[in-house]
């Protein structure tokens, strides 16, 4: 659970940094060069990076080590070490039976979530950019599942998706959509989608803005001349928008891969009814290996974070080495 | 030159400033722990209590005040954290994992505890006049291997809730005595349509084992007898049956299997199911809404034969830290003193623990029922370290049955049970 809180994306550093990378070396790299830059002494600069560094150590490699050393202890139910276990508890987590059902959650999950996210978000993007009246409000109407907490939103879901109460179903019913309530939490086959539901619900807002910084970073110019050379808008899209808007989008992809995949509380919350691991990711999994399994073991669980971290950087590494090659390609 | 004599001092300080914040941060959490336990020898002073919330209302406010008096009467400084059910498994676990064991925990388990050494048994800490008082089922769940370990806090038993006015709509005179009465009485009850649920079954993971040992308890059955694991025996085999029967018959609630305690009382509560098992604090909420004429009763047994109650209690056990025994016994002694104890049961809505505070809560009417079963309750084998894990493969796999056979779960738990958890 606790890298979850730790790799959450802090979109606002992020979707800046984007173009103030563009913009900044033209002026201060100038200024720089004009300079001293050789004369800063090393270690001058290492006092300047000893509080990030420290910050690193602290906050990143320490929880890291301990992980990995809880992960290689036997632990007793009531989280009492009682001797090493070597890799034994890595055996047990790739043992277990539900492991493949948990990875097939977890890759629909992840795909799903951020592809629905990604597509939803350009188009919004693309109406938000637009000016119209009002559209300051729908933007601080989109920013709101965002600010809410994800524990409050996952709740709010809870209820709206009830198979007695929930409003979803009253509506569904009183429109004669449907005959008896859906069981949206509770059937296996609609789990899974309303755990999207709420993913890409929650998802939207941090990928709409960023889509928005990227769309107001396209220059004007270029479109105009497309537009002059009789390019019709579909081309203009395509040829112009999409690949100018690379940056935006792999930014996009990465974090959202990252933050829904280490989503806790959505499918927690929305899947507490139902036994066993049928709806789990790897991250809810790892929680209830700890705590919540007939295993309740500490250093199996630890042993499954340590997996959720190779796997993640995995597939961050894949995602990137793919953009490289493209780009690489392009040229 | 100045400007990078500038930047040195200035990166000193942050350094320096962020050595000491560390520093601070390291010997605070250092602390913590070692001013609790103290060396070896020395005696604590002040000690730590990690407590369930049983209402918001309620728990926070009686520990508070139980802390000044403890101080007042004892010189000793009692620290109290009041940590919520969801988290509280959680918490303790990171806890006794970073060797930061609080000196009494109130938890609903023990025996694992007991059986890793880490606890007090109750010739070290429990006063024998406190030991006498304590209703013998509970001295009997409480002890392991020979030694009472699990000092029970308060305790609840199941009842049988029906909806009076459903009942009268669906022209069922009593409360149902057998099965087969409830299973036509749930008919009856789901016929009247709209919605309405004959009997609401929670089998989802919050308290699954709770449900189904209120029912196989009233079929003969137990969950170990004489020391054996007998989870499939043909009695549990047959009532896991009936729970499938009825949920198939659909006189139910959607989907039993997944459906949590607290959704099942909500169904009760909203006057949407006619029956259920519930308990103490469940009438409570009840009289407070008044929208659910409501009776309490007896639950029924197949055969017919007399009722049997399943009763729960939670624990408050201590920890062995050097130097906390004084303390630590000085807490019992006040918490079970009968002003205490029986003020937060009260407070709380559930039962009591001591043979006192039977006789205290004798004159309250809307307790009879409970009282009466208690002294016979049949609880869980919290007494057994096993159980704490077979509870959790019961709560994740029982519900299992309703979409299969009632027959291979329970061979699966009893393998769980049988092979240590």
């Amino acid at each position: 659970m606790s890298n979850s809180t730790t790799v959450s994306p802090d979109p606002a550093p992020v979707a800046g940094s984007g173009d103030r990378r563009s913009r900044m070396p033209s002026r201060t790299g100038r200024r720089r060069r004009a300079g001293r830059i050789g004369q800063v002494h090393p270690l001058v600069a290492l006092l300047w990076l000893a509080p990030a560094l420290a910050l690193i150590l602290g906050v990143v490699l320490y929880p890291a080590i301990k992980l990995f050393d809880a992960s290689r202890g036997e632990y007793s139910i009531t989280g009492l070490r009682k001797g090493d276990a070597g890799w034994d508890n890595y055996v047990k987590v790739l043992d277990h039976p539900d492991l493949g059902t948990v990875l097939r959650n977890t890759v629909v999950w992840v795909v799903a979530v951020v592809a629905i996210t990604i597509v939803l978000s350009l188009a919004l993007a693309q109406f938000l950019v637009k000016s119209f009246p009002g559209r300051r409000f729908v933007r601080w109407a989109v920013i709101i599942p965002w600010a809410a907490s994800l524990v409050i939103t996952s709740q709010l879901f809870v209820l709206l998706y009830d198979y007695n109460y929930g409003i979803i179903n009253h509506v569904l019913l009183n429109l004669h959509i449907i005959g008896t309530p859906i069981d949206f939490l509770g059937d296996d086959s609609w789990t899974m989608f309303s755990m999207v539901v709420v993913g890409v619900f929650v998802s939207l807002p941090f990928t709409i803005f960023v889509f928005i910084a990227g769309l107001g970073a396209i220059p004007d110019d270029v479109m105009e001349a497309a537009t002059v050379d009789g390019a019709s808008p579909w081309q203009r899209y395509w040829n112009i928008t999409l690949p100018l808007m690379r940056p935006a989008l792999m930014i996009a992809t990465v974090l959202n891969v990252i933050y829904v995949f280490n989503s806790f509380p959505i499918v927690y919350t929305l899947n507490d009814r139902n036994p066993g691991y049928l709806h789990d990711t790897t991250i809810t999994f790892m929680y209830k290996l700890a705590f919540k399994s007939q295993e309740h073991d500490v250093g199996m669980s630890a042993a499954a974070g340590i997996f959720n971290v190779l796997l993640i950087l995995v597939v961050v590494g894949i995602y990137l080495k793919i953009i490289n090659w493209r780009e690489e390609t392009s040229r | 030159m100045r400007s990078t004599k500038q930047s040195v001092v200035v990166a000193g300080l942050a350094i320096a400033g962020l050595a000491l914040g560390a520093c601070g941060g390291g010997t605070g959490a250092g602390t913590a722990p070692g001013g609790t336990a103290g060396g070896t020898g020395e005696e604590a002073k002040t000690i730590k209590l990690v407590a369930a919330e049983y209402s918001k209302d309620h728990t926070k406010a009686f520990w508070d005040a139980f802390a000044k008096t403890y101080h007042e009467k004892t010189g000793y400084t009692l620290e109290v954290q009041v940590v919520s059910w969801d988290n509280i498994d959680q918490q303790s676990s990171t806890m006794i994992q970073n060797n930061q064991a609080p000196d009494i925990l109130n938890l609903n388990a023990y025996a694992s505890y007991a059986k890793d050494g880490l606890l007090y048994d109750s010739d070290a800490v429990l006063p024998a006049v406190v030991k006498d008082d304590i209703l013998d089922t509970f001295v009997k769940y409480g002890t392991y291997q020979g030694k009472f370990y699990g000092f029970p806090d308060l305790s609840s038993a199941r009842a049988f809730f029906y909806n009076k006015t459903l009942f009268q709509q669906a022209g069922i005179a009593a409360p149902p005595k057998t099965w087969t009465e409830l299973e036509a009485d749930a008919k009856k009850i789901t016929a009247l349509g709209g919605g309405k649920v004959g009997y609401a079954l929670p089998l989802g993971p919050e308290e699954a084992q709770g449900e189904f040992s209120m029912w196989l308890f009233n079929n003969g059955g137990d969950w170990k007898t004489d020391g054996n694991w007998v989870i499939n025996s043909d009695k549990n085999v047959a009532t896991l049956g009936f729970l499938k029967k009825l949920a198939d018959e659909k006189v139910t609630q959607n989907n039993p299997a997944r459906t949590n305690r607290a959704d099942a009382f909500d169904l009760f509560k909203s006057g949407t199911a006619g029956m259920v098992i519930g308990f103490s604090p469940l009438a409570a909420d009840l009289d407070k809404d008044k929208k659910v004429d409501y009776a309490v009763a007896p639950f029924p047994s197949n055969d017919g034969t007399e009722s049997k109650t399943f009763g729960v209690t939670d624990y408050l056990m201590a920890f062995k830290k050097p130097g906390n025994e004084k303390a630590v016994k000085a807490f019992y002694n006040l918490y079970y003193t009968p002003d205490q104890v029986n003020t937060f049961i009260k407070a709380e809505g559930f039962l009591p623990v001591t043979k006192s505070g039977v006789a205290y809560f004798s004159n309250e009417k809307a307790l009879q029922v409970y009282l009466n079963t208690l002294p016979n309750a049949k609880l869980t084998p919290t007494d057994d370290p096993t159980w704490d894990k077979v509870k959790l493969a019961v709560q994740q796999n029982l519900g299992g049955a309703m979409n299969g056979s009632p027959k291979a779960t329970l061979d699966g738990l009893q393998r769980t049970a049988e092979s240590g958890g």
